[in-house]
């Protein structure tokens, strides 16, 4: 049966084995991509986990009587509480109380909280009920931490006095106004499922449009057109932007079918909320204005750009399209782990070295651009836009001076040690 | 007279390896000249630092009068080269390919037409110009890229190995595209081979190149006799003392 079939077995596997770009891409890459991307999500939660124990609370009270005291005291179990007596929300909003007592979350116990908790031992259908505020900042992972550790502190009163004598109430507090009933934790896991769309956007993007890139320059080499190319009368520059106009053309038709795409995703995304439930992104001013989807439109496409750049210039260190797509396969991790840290996590929650990284990394930006023109901050969307214009910029210079030498028949990325056997490209241009 | 192609000591390193080690050679005007040898001697990177493609690292090269060092564009205005094994791309007929390569050559959009015509007479190729590439044979495919190097009719045509890998018949026909177009049109031709008899036929002079440097140069006829061979083989293993 299968005659031969265990030697070929054996060559097959020292091929793949013996293939640099493989051992990288499947074996090296994996095992510490994922460590790396499970670090950072356990750090994160822990850190914020810590951030919401340590974090104040302010308390409105405007009872006054002896439970809210009682109250008041249960709070103080585990976080720092600030009392401010006979203030509204508005009114706490208004003379900027949060800011004064650096807290994001407030709690207001309102007028006859005791009376009804009293009540409640006689008629347990009466309740007393707490109002929880929460600043919503934009959402990832851990941001309803607060929210369910007010739960835990109102469960804790409940035990050890009624059960269910007091219940809560949760609004958010959306770019400085108050959203009546929108539960802060409910409201991020929205934005979290929301905040899918951009991550998956790029990573498809980009990878469809580098891979189009690559085996362009590729080609060109592999079929031998390109020397054809270089020896007649033209620009080498011409080659190259000829190469990244119609890569750019595609990238803007992706950009803009992606904006289409994730305003659709947006819209039905509200439409799709459970009847009940009284979230809505748009009229809660959670979904990006006419300019801000401009400036994501253009992040997206600079970025685009950029990648192409990337995959043009790393191309030409290839022989033939197979090498190609390997090669480029190396800078996925680029904004395949930005892209899975963002789709769970807020960039503020995250460690300050692994903040830098993201930052730093010009593939994350969009991601970060569609949570900022989302939340109205139009400014970090265009540092992030002039971040990545200047990368692409410096990009395009190498891929032009790599054009316009003989680098781009001659260069050649190098595994000494892991490369052994077969013809050096120098020694195949002889 | 100036030289079509003038290469002095020309060196060229990659690295740790020397491909050409004082090269010197001379191509007159309309004549085709032949750089023959084995594999790995610097038949190539001798064609690709006249095509422009590679710098020397010493030594100069002028093709008519011209530097490739410094007058790079300008000596691609009069040059066409036909790197070995080259390719069309894939998903353009032959004859858009044709026309695709002739607008590079001139602006006019019958002169572009005409010289794809002609190119298209040379290939014999017929209909199946109309077909992509991609469905070529490898002897369909070296005529379409022996017509588009020829069809604006260079100064010097710079042609890698052109029959490399061809059966007889279409080797016969790229053979006598070549010298129909010395002899019709004036164009001087620098190729290289390492069939040996082949190149005999076909180059006015030859020059054995080996590790790099010139070890013969002359007509067939005159090395032969110098050499006291048969044929251009034969010569090639005396020299390299083989023989």
């Amino acid at each position: 049966m299968l005659k031969g079939f265990g030697n070929f077995l054996v060559k097959e596997l020292k091929e793949l084995i013996r293939d640099p770009k493989i051992l990288l891409g499947m074996i090296i890459l994996p095992l510490i991509m994922f460590p790396v991307l499970g670090g950072i999500i356990s750090y994160s939660r822990q850190s914020a986990q810590e951030k919401a124990e340590k974090a104040a609370l302010l308390v409105l009270n405007n009872d006054g009587g002896n439970w809210s005291v009682l109250f008041i005291n249960n709070l103080t179990f585990i976080m720092k509480v600030f009392v401010v007596n006979n203030t509204n929300p508005q009114e706490a909003l208004a003379q900027d109380l949060l800011s004064r007592y650096n807290t994001t979350q407030f709690i207001e116990i309102p007028r006859g909280f005791s009376e009804n908790v009293t009540a409640h031992r006689h008629n347990s259908s009466i309740k007393a009920s707490v109002e929880f505020y929460g600043v919503f900042s934009g959402g990832g992972i851990f941001e309803g931490t607060s929210s369910s550790m007010i739960d835990n502190l109102v469960y804790r009163f409940n035990r050890d006095w009624a059960p269910d004598v007091v219940y809560t109430e949760k609004s958010a507090i959306i770019k400085g106004n108050i959203a009546e009933g929108v539960d802060p934790g409910a409201l991020s896991g929205l934005m979290l499922l929301q905040g899918f769309a951009m991550p998956i956007t790029i990573v498809i993007l980009l990878t469809y449009s580098m891979q189009i890139a690559a085996t362009s320059v590729a080609m060109e080499k592999e079929e031998k057109t390109l020397e054809t190319l270089l020896t007649l009368p033209m620009d080498r520059l011409a080659i190259l932007m000829g190469k990244l106009s119609s890569s750019i053309l595609v990238a803007a038709v992706g950009a803009l079918a992606s904006m289409v795409g994730f305003d659709y995703y947006m819209s039905s995304f509200t439409a799709t909320i459970p009847a009940g439930a009284t979230i809505d992104l748009v009229s809660l001013g959670l979904v990006p204005s006419v300019f801000g989807y401009l400036l994501l439109g253009i992040s997206l496409f600079v970025t685009l750009l950029s990648g192409l750049a990337l995959a043009v210039i790393i191309s030409a260190f290839a022989e033939d399209v197979k090498s190609a797509q390997s090669i480029v396969g190396y800078i996925y991790p680029l904004f395949y782990i930005p892209s899975f840290v963002l789709m769970y996590l807020d960039v503020n929650t995250l460690p300050f070295a692994v903040k830098i990284l993201i930052y730093a990394i010009p593939y994350s930006h969009p991601i970060m651009v569609a949570k900022a023109v989302t939340m109205g901050d139009y400014s970090i969307a265009a540092i992030g836009i002039v971040y990545v214009a200047a990368f692409t910029l410096v990009l395009l210079y190498v891929a032009s001076r790599l054009f316009a030498t003989e680098k781009i028949l001659t260069a050649k990325l190098k595994f000494k040690g892991l490369r052994k056997l077969g013809k050096t490209p120098t020694e195949a241009l002889q | 007279m100036t030289a079509a192609v003038e290469a002095v000591d020309v060196v060229k390193v990659f690295g740790n390896i020397r491909a050409l080690d004082g090269l010197s050679f001379t191509v007159k005007p309309s004549e085709i000249f032949g750089l023959i040898g084995p594999n790995g001697a610097g038949k190539t990177t001798a064609l690709r630092i006249v095509s422009t493609l590679l710098l020397p690292t010493s030594g100069t090269v002028k093709v008519f009068g011209l530097d490739v060092v410094h007058e790079a564009a300008e000596i691609r205005k009069v040059i066409a080269y036909l790197p070995e094994e080259a390719g069309a791309y894939r998903n353009l007929s032959g004859w858009e390919y044709l026309e695709f390569m002739a607008k590079f050559n001139t602006k006019d959009k019958n002169e572009t037409r005409e010289m794809a015509k002609e190119a298209a007479e040379i290939t014999g190729l017929g209909e199946r110009l109309k077909d992509k590439t991609k469905a070529y044979s490898k002897g369909m495919k070296r005529r379409l890229l022996v017509a588009r190097a020829l069809m604006n009719k260079p100064k010097l045509a710079i042609l890698d190995e052109p029959t490399s890998g061809l059966d007889i018949l279409h080797a016969y026909h790229v053979r006598e595209i070549i010298k129909r177009y010395v002899k019709e049109h004036g164009v001087t031709m620098l190729l290289s081979s390492h069939n040996m008899l082949e190149v005999e036929h076909l180059c006015d002079r030859v020059a054995l190149l080996n590790k790099g440097k010139i070890v013969a140069e002359g007509t067939p006829r005159e090395l032969k006799e110098k050499f006291g061979s048969v044929n251009l083989e034969e010569v090639f293993a005396k020299v390299v003392g083989l023989a």
